[in-house]
């Protein structure tokens, strides 16, 4: 056997065994913020009794989750019943392994990997649906044939307005993503038209506040996840909380220069010490866009399911192409 | 061997099977529900249609389902409504086309229960009906009382009325606000109007005792005089509450999200409103200028000044305006009542059981959500013959089916939120 | 004020006015019409309906439906009573005049049983559909009476048959509520009792 062969195979196990224990905290810990940065917003205390300032409020969450009864309806088709938060959850757990936290730790390094990324993200429609279709209840599956109708349309501005950054670069790896922005300034500064676009189908994408009628508001209670409980219902749940997780991150690679550090600190270290140093910037932008999510969640109305099918037809899709027309032909003029 | 295992599932006796089903309906002489002719629901079973034979021409024609309609049930427990109403509403997609409002969950039969009440006994009796605006609940049956027994409340005492019905106003017309918003999907602006809330009523409970039913009306005058601690209390909320209430406000008002979801949505013209018998702000954002205080004036307020404000259109944006500058007004009016109060007595020498001659009287105030009358006949005893209360939630609940047609399902909420409605007061 | 209500000779009678109201009694047949002029005349000008209430006068005795109008021009609350009388208690409906009337009327019609004639909507507004009596009228039977009451033995718990718990039948534990009732006269109160046979219920025909 080919040692490298060995020790890649080893790395892959590694990194993913550790992508999949970091799910599941990565959700206690944004729940967590919402909970008391809405809180603090809304002028009162969040939780505060359980653990020190209430610090262990979403453990426990997720511990009343898992001692729920499983009912499953009657009629239910219980294969793609059992299925479908399998498939959301897969979806942002595979989506996970191209995010570059620092330099050298990326799970896996493609050369495709934007493209790997957004196209995992398209299977939580997929999930979605078979959410909904399986219920066997009609507000389920209007409520499923909602949120898949409003993930389709966001999608096309969210990756046309990627394509910008990969002109830029000239690259679909992350990681010449983020040493493209080493050499030349964050990509937020070079795509000011190409980032408003990108964050707000990003969040339409993972269903937060203002659009976040797939959860909320729904014909009546919650939409495609109405008939589910427990555990499966946990799956949903975390899984909406590590896509915002998941998106953020993105959002900070894309455009703000994933593990570097901003202007008047050196960009990256070497070795171990510039692992930590990475991790420690990436984790900070990436729970700033976090919180970022949260306050729009907490100040935002939401906006009904006409208006945002307008938005990203009318007027998201028309800008993320007018932004890849100009970055396009920036990219030609200047030789960039 | 789980609970969900056919075989091994022990019966729910709630659970009637199909045979069953079947021969109780027959045995009731039940028809089958009613499919319109030629529809897609052939074959279907019907859920929603009630299952009794249809009584009224508007029940056959909100119950008949055409071509891709859908009956859904937005139900008596709901996420967010106020309070316990079920409201049908007939869907093409996503686009309403019909809605039946349906309610009685909450009767009490409070008429019925004050007709064995003593007068004083019958104003503890009407806190609860419209349970946020409890002070106008309470007014309406003094002023048919006093009228009945022939007397005038002090005018120290009719001071004090103004003054807690304008703070109750104040804190409705806030909560309002918030809710209209939380319909909407925003969560912050109804905790911010609680803040205020939460003052006004620490404020109203150091005079009158209690936080929300206040209890507070007397035949003849109020029960207690201001105190210190009322004092102190008001003059700390009068500072701060202009600020809170502004925050809020901005907030929602100039929000993008909130505009394009209330701008144009629900609107009610000045002649469907006074067909409807919809009054106090829900009349005055359609453009009509009627205010009880102003109109018919109880109380001292022809000795206030104050404008009627009113909208010109009548849309769901319209009326949350004009919630607010009516409540900017009645801040205003707590100022004139604060410099012109009188001293005196705060309530007439009325005996414990009243009993007035016969007679009828009736008695009307502006509540937060319009005109709240009271129409008490009195036969010489110690009870009320009839106590008729007319509360304007009721009767602003019967626009809702009017203006919903072509509307979104997700709009039923804003525009139920826009005429504030509160179910105590709907089902008395 | 007084002097304009004049007008109506023939079906107003008893004018009695008060501080702040006018009253005026009109007869059933005529009261659209007279509501009609009422609200349309420049000079009355009675454009809101503030409050339309039903009122028993006691057992035996009429029922009344009293509107209560508003107009700008004039000061003073104008009170229309219609006498009902209670063997024959229709009455024209003025859902043609103020659409908002509808609830009103539904609400009359429930609490106290008056049919409106006109009214395209009559159902039931608080009480559930298949609710038998009306609860506003005076004789009608408060619920401490409750084995007279239309619902005493729906409830598995009212029937001592159901109380056996070795046995378990269906039938016996379901509900025994059905619409229109299987058996009218399961309400009769047990012969047991003096005056049996009778309901105390008087609201509705035995």
């Amino acid at each position: 056997m080919d040692l490298n062969l060995l020790l890649g195979i080893g790395r892959f196990v590694l990194s993913t065994t550790l992508l999949l224990l970091l799910t599941v905290p990565t959700a206690f810990i944004v729940i967590q913020i919402e909970l008391k940065v809405i809180a603090g917003m809304q002028l009162r205390y969040g939780p505060n009794r359980v653990g020190p300032w209430g610090v262990f409020q979403s453990t426990i969450h997720g511990f009343k989750v898992l001692a729920k009864e499983d009912a499953i309806p009657d009629q239910a088709d219980r294969s793609t019943f059992t299925l479908a938060p399998w498939m959301v959850f897969m979806a942002a757990a595979m989506s996970m392994l191209v995010i570059p936290f620092a330099p050298g730790a990326v799970a896996a390094d493609f050369n495709i990997g934007v493209v790997y990324f957004f196209a995992v993200l398209g299977l939580s429609v997929v999930g979605l649906l078979v959410a909904g279709w399986s219920s066997y209840n009609k507000y389920s599956l209007l409520g499923g044939l909602r949120s898949a109708a409003q993930m389709v349309s966001y999608e096309i501005p969210l990756t046309l307005s990627v394509v910008g950054v990969v002109l830029l670069t000239g690259s679909l790896n992350f990681s010449q993503i983020i040493a493209h922005q080493l050499a030349h300034g964050w990509n937020v500064w070079w795509q000011l038209l190409g980032f408003p676009v990108f964050f707000i189908a990003s969040t339409a994408e993972i269903n937060r506040t203002p659009f976040d009628l797939v959860e909320a508001d729904s014909e009546i209670v919650a939409g495609p996840f109405t008939e589910y409980s427990g555990m499966r219902f946990g799956f949903f749940f975390f899984a909406e909380y590590v896509s915002l997780f998941i998106m953020s991150t993105i959002v900070v690679s894309l455009f703000f220069g994933g593990w570097l550090a901003p202007w008047p600190f050196p960009g990256q270290l070497a070795g171990f010490a510039g692992t930590i140093y990475g991790l420690f910037w990436f984790f900070l932008k990436t729970y700033f866009f976090v919180f970022l999510a949260v306050w729009m969640r907490t100040t935002l109305p939401r906006i009904r399911v006409d208006q945002l099918m307008g938005v990203a037809w009318k007027v998201l899709l028309p800008l993320a192409l007018i932004n890849l027309f100009i970055t396009a032909i920036a990219v030609v003029a200047f030789n960039l | 061997m789980t609970a969900t295992d056919r075989e091994t599932r022990i019966p729910d006796p709630i659970d009637l099977d199909r045979a069953e089903e079947a021969r109780l309906r027959t045995a009731a002489g039940l028809a089958a529900p009613i499919i319109a002719e030629g529809s897609e629901y052939a074959g279907f079973e019907l859920v929603g249609v009630p299952d009794r034979p249809l009584q009224t021409e508007r029940e056959r024609e909100m119950y008949t389902l055409e071509e891709g309609e859908m009956l859904v049930n937005m139900g008596p427990q709901h996420p967010s409504t106020h309070g316990v109403l079920r409201l049908v509403i007939k869907i093409r997609g996503e686009v309403v086309t019909d809605l039946d409002p349906i309610f009685g969950y909450l009767h009490r039969g409070i008429e019925k229960l004050c007709e064995n009440a003593t007068y004083t006994t019958a104003l503890t009796y009407v806190d609860p009906m419209d349970y946020l605006s409890s002070m106008h609940n309470e007014h309406a049956p003094a002023i048919a009382f006093e009228k009945l027994y022939g007397i005038r409340a002090p005018r120290r005492a009719e001071y004090i009325r103004a003054l807690v019905v304008e703070l109750n106003r104040v804190f409705s017309h806030g909560l309002m606000i918030g809710f209209l918003a939380l319909d909407m999907g925003g969560i912050t602006p109804i905790l911010y109007a609680f803040i205020n809330r939460d003052d006004v009523v620490e404020l109203l409970a150091s005079i009158s005792g209690q936080r929300m039913l206040f209890n507070f009306f007397r035949v003849g005058g109020v029960n207690w005089d201001t105190n210190d601690e009322f004092l102190s209390r008001l003059g700390k909320w009068h500072t701060t509450v202009l600020k809170t209430v502004t925050d809020n406000e901005r907030l929602i008002t100039e929000n993008e999200i909130f505009k394009g979801r209330t701008k144009g949505m629900g609107r009610l013209t000045a002649d469907q409103a006074i067909a409807y018998g919809v009054t106090g702000p829900n009349l005055r954002a359609s453009g009509v200028p009627f205010d009880v205080r102003k109109a018919h004036p109880y109380s001292i307020y022809n000795e206030l000044e104050f404008d009627v404000i009113t909208q010109s259109s009548g849309d769901v944006y319209a009326r949350y305006l004009q919630r607010i500058a009516e409540l900017k007004q009645s801040l205003h009016l707590i100022d004139q009542i604060m410099d012109k109060m009188p001293h005196g007595p705060v309530q007439a020498q009325v005996p414990g059981i009243i009993r007035p001659r016969p007679g009828r009287a009736y008695g009307a105030v502006e509540s937060p959500r319009g005109l709240y009358s009271v129409y008490a006949i009195s036969d010489g005893g110690p009870t009320p013959f009839r106590f008729r209360m007319r509360d304007p939630s009721f009767i602003s609940l019967q626009v809702v089916p009017v203006l919903m047609p072509g509307h979104l399902i997700a709009d039923t909420m804003a525009v139920m939120a826009s005429f504030d409605p509160v179910m105590g007061g709907v089902d008395k | 004020m007084r002097l304009l209500t004049e007008r109506f000779p023939d079906v107003a009678h008893d004018l009695w006015t008060d501080e702040d109201t006018v009253e005026i009694q009109v007869a059933r047949d005529r009261i659209v019409e007279a509501l009609r002029t009422l609200r349309d005349d420049p000079e009355f000008a009675f454009w809101m309906l503030a409050d339309a209430a039903a009122v028993d006068y006691g057992i035996g005795e009429h029922f009344e439906v009293v509107y209560h109008l508003y107009s700008d021009r004039h000061p003073a609350w104008l009170r229309i009573r219609v006498r009902v009388e209670r063997a024959d208690p229709r009455t024209p409906s003025i859902t043609g005049l103020w659409t908002g009337a509808m609830f009103h009327e539904r609400e009359m019609y429930d609490m106290m049983g008056i049919v409106f004639e006109g009214n395209r909507d009559l159902r039931r507004i608080y009480m559930s559909p298949d609710y038998r009596s009306f609860p506003q009228r005076k004789d009608f039977l408060l619920p401490d009476d409750a084995a007279d009451s239309s619902a005493a033995g729906v409830n598995p718990l009212e029937r001592p048959e159901t109380w056996d718990l070795t046995t378990f039948s269906r039938e016996l534990t379901s509900s025994a509520a059905t619409y229109p009732p299987l058996d009218t006269t399961r309400d009769a109160p047990p012969a047991a009792y003096p005056g049996a046979g009778e309901s105390a219920d008087k609201s509705r025909p035995a």
